[in-house]
């Protein structure tokens, strides 16, 4: 007989109920690192989806005011700028409504200078500057659609009032960390425009800089440039660009956290609710152990034990399905997995970090659950509770 | 030896105040086997949770082999029961998750004996009440008279120096109850162990060296009473 085990004999004494919020607390914990993984995986998606020298240039005002097309030329002219290139949301759609995705009106001439860390083939890429209705398109997107290289696609104008039909020409790889968007030929999109007054604007510039250290001289210069003119702009690094704009998603990420520390939260209540019921049938039990001689710190720590015992195991469980689902659905993403449909989550990587804090956790909620109950088992007046015995 | 001197108790029933033991006085000689005897009320769990040192006498004092109770505190009684304090419950009131081998070991968890010593002397004293062949079954799996003596060897583990029993033949059949008394007999006889027990049973007053009654809290015959 060990101080160990009777705690485990204790905590296996209602092997369903112990079961129940053992698996209680282990969902709650795989919710909790499912949500705390949210905003690194963001960061992860930024930080790859980002060049440390490349800049957005757009209006300052906003990404839906337009840039005059002249800008495009002004700034390849600023030293340190080693190309330009720019985008123009077409806000195409597929077949349907529902099928909406990012497309954009770009230059084919530029893109290998601009982005050389996505690593399209440089034949597609040649491909791409040759054909004039062509286009490359992001790995997810090829899959969501079941596209292929060769096929013709046309995309209804939202913005722009023409239907364009484009050629898939080239694949933008998963590992660009782009891997949703479609570019094609802004010329072919002027084209279209012509007979309804042309395009001489477009929405924003892409700016690489031919040196990590000349980023900020090239984004002064740039926002120098163009101040008081009658389009003033904003010049920001690619990473803090997609930060800004994923800005509208912190308050909705904060609102998952918010949710799943409250999901915490019932929890802990639903754990002590437990550990109280336990500890109520316990207290004949209770009171012989302190007859025979057991202190209150003793049984206060076995009482406490037992709770944190059952969220550790919870805690463990639920942060190892958390890392393993995640991993499941990531390496699913990666290869494929005919899972189109997991999107972003197909690119949450959950780091130990996380399932460690997921367990700190759960030995918190344990801990917390255990507290009041065992408190109150260890201060037991013996004579009452043998009182109530007999 | 046990002394009461002059022990009284009283408790708060709402606005009530009720005497529960009132100036008691006695002496039990050590190595006695004494039955506290009374109708329901009488004080008899009352004095026996002051002699076992699970409760504390509003006046007087209790002194068990020479140590004045009051002179301890909460954690100082815990340890002196656990040393030198036997438990027999009228229920048995072993922990139904240990084995019956396990419960008996339960209290040498406060002593620093090895794990291997603990088990060996959980087994003798197993062996000594007459189940050694029950050891690994759960409580529920054991008869009443059989968890009694499961209790007793549970109390006699440490080798205390004074076993208190409250009832432990009151939810055993004639038989068990007989058994259990002649249990308790051989171990006051054979290992001079104070025993004091609070019954009911009429049964017991043969096995007994003293019995003790009580009434309205106040002690009628025996050691010390008023004459």
């Amino acid at each position: 007989m060990t101080w160990p085990r009777l705690v485990l004999r204790n905590l296996l004494r209602h092997p369903l109920r112990t079961l129940f919020t053992t698996l209680s607390i282990a969902l709650s914990i795989f919710l909790v690192c499912a949500v705390l993984t949210l905003p690194g995986a963001l960061a992860a998606i930024f930080e790859r989806q980002s060049s440390n020298t490349r800049i957005s240039v757009h209006h300052k005002a906003g990404l839906t005011y337009w840039l005059p097309y002249a800008f495009v030329r002004k700034v390849r002219s600023v030293p340190g700028v080693a190309a330009v290139n720019h985008y123009s949301w077409f806000g195409g759609i597929y077949d349907e409504p529902k099928n909406l995705f990012p497309n954009f009106a770009m230059d084919p001439e530029t893109a290998a200078q601009v982005w050389p860390d996505y690593g399209i083939e440089p034949a597609a890429l040649e491909r791409f500057r040759k054909t004039r209705n062509g286009a490359v398109v992001g790995e997810q997107t090829m899959r969501k659609f079941d596209w292929r290289i060769g096929q013709e696609i046309t995309l209804r104008g939202t913005i722009f009032p023409v239907d364009l039909t484009l050629e898939i020409v080239g694949v933008i790889p998963e590992a660009s960390g782009n891997p949703v968007v479609l570019w094609f030929n802004r010329v072919y999109l002027e084209e279209a425009m012509e007979p309804r007054g042309g395009l001489r604007f477009v929405g924003m510039l892409w700016v690489r800089a031919d040196r990590p250290e000349h980023v900020d001289r090239v984004m002064q210069t740039i926002a120098d440039l163009f101040r008081n003119s009658e389009a003033e702009v904003a010049a920001e690094t690619e990473q803090a660009f997609l930060t800004s704009w994923f800005s509208s998603f912190q308050g909705f990420i904060r609102v998952i956290l918010a949710v799943g520390f409250l999901v915490v939260g019932a929890v802990v209540l639903i754990a002590a609710n437990t550990s109280a019921m336990g500890v109520r049938e316990r207290i004949p039990e209770i009171a012989v152990l302190k007859s025979l001689g057991f202190r209150r710190r003793p049984i206060l720590l076995a009482l406490m034990a037992e709770s944190t015992l059952q969220a550790s195991i919870g805690g463990v469980a639920g942060a190892a399905a958390a890392y393993g689902i995640l991993g499941a659905l990531r390496t699913a993403g990666k290869t494929g997995g005919g899972m189109p449909f997991l999107g972003p989550l197909a690119n949450f990587q959950m780091s130990p970090q996380v399932a460690a804090e997921g367990v700190a956790i759960a030995v918190v909620v344990g801990l917390v659950a255990g507290a009041v109950p065992a408190w109150n088992g260890a201060r037991l007046n013996v004579v009452e509770a043998l009182r109530r015995l007999f | 030896m046990i002394e009461v001197r002059d022990v009284s108790r009283f408790y708060t029933r709402g606005v009530d105040v009720v005497h529960a033991l009132e100036r008691v006085t006695l002496t039990i000689p050590g190595g006695r086997f004494v039955a506290l005897m009374g109708p329901s009320g009488s004080g008899k769990s009352t004095l026996l949770n002051l002699l076992a040192g699970l409760d504390r006498p509003d006046a007087g004092e209790v002194v068990v082999a020479g140590q004045a109770l009051s002179a301890l505190d909460e954690d100082g009684l815990a340890a002196w029961r656990a040393r030198h304090v036997g438990f027999v419950f009228q229920f048995y009131n072993l922990l139904p998750v240990l084995t019956a081998l396990e419960n008996v070991e339960l209290p040498l968890l406060l002593t620093p004996l090895p794990r291997a010593e603990r088990r060996r002397r959980a087994e003798i004293a197993l062996a000594a009440v007459g189940i050694p062949d029950r050891a690994h079954h759960r409580p529920q799996q054991l008869s009443g008279g059989e968890q009694q003596r499961a209790a007793i060897a549970r109390a006699i583990v440490t080798d205390p120096d004074l076993i208190v029993a409250d009832e432990p033949t009151g939810d055993l059949d004639a038989k068990s109850a007989v058994a259990i008394l002649n249990l308790l007999k051989e171990l006051n006889r054979a290992f001079e162990k104070t025993i004091v027990m609070v019954t009911h049973d009429h049964r017991a007053e043969p096995f007994v060296d003293l019995v003790l009654r009580l009434d309205k809290g106040v002690l009628v015959n025996g050691a010390g009473a008023p004459a």
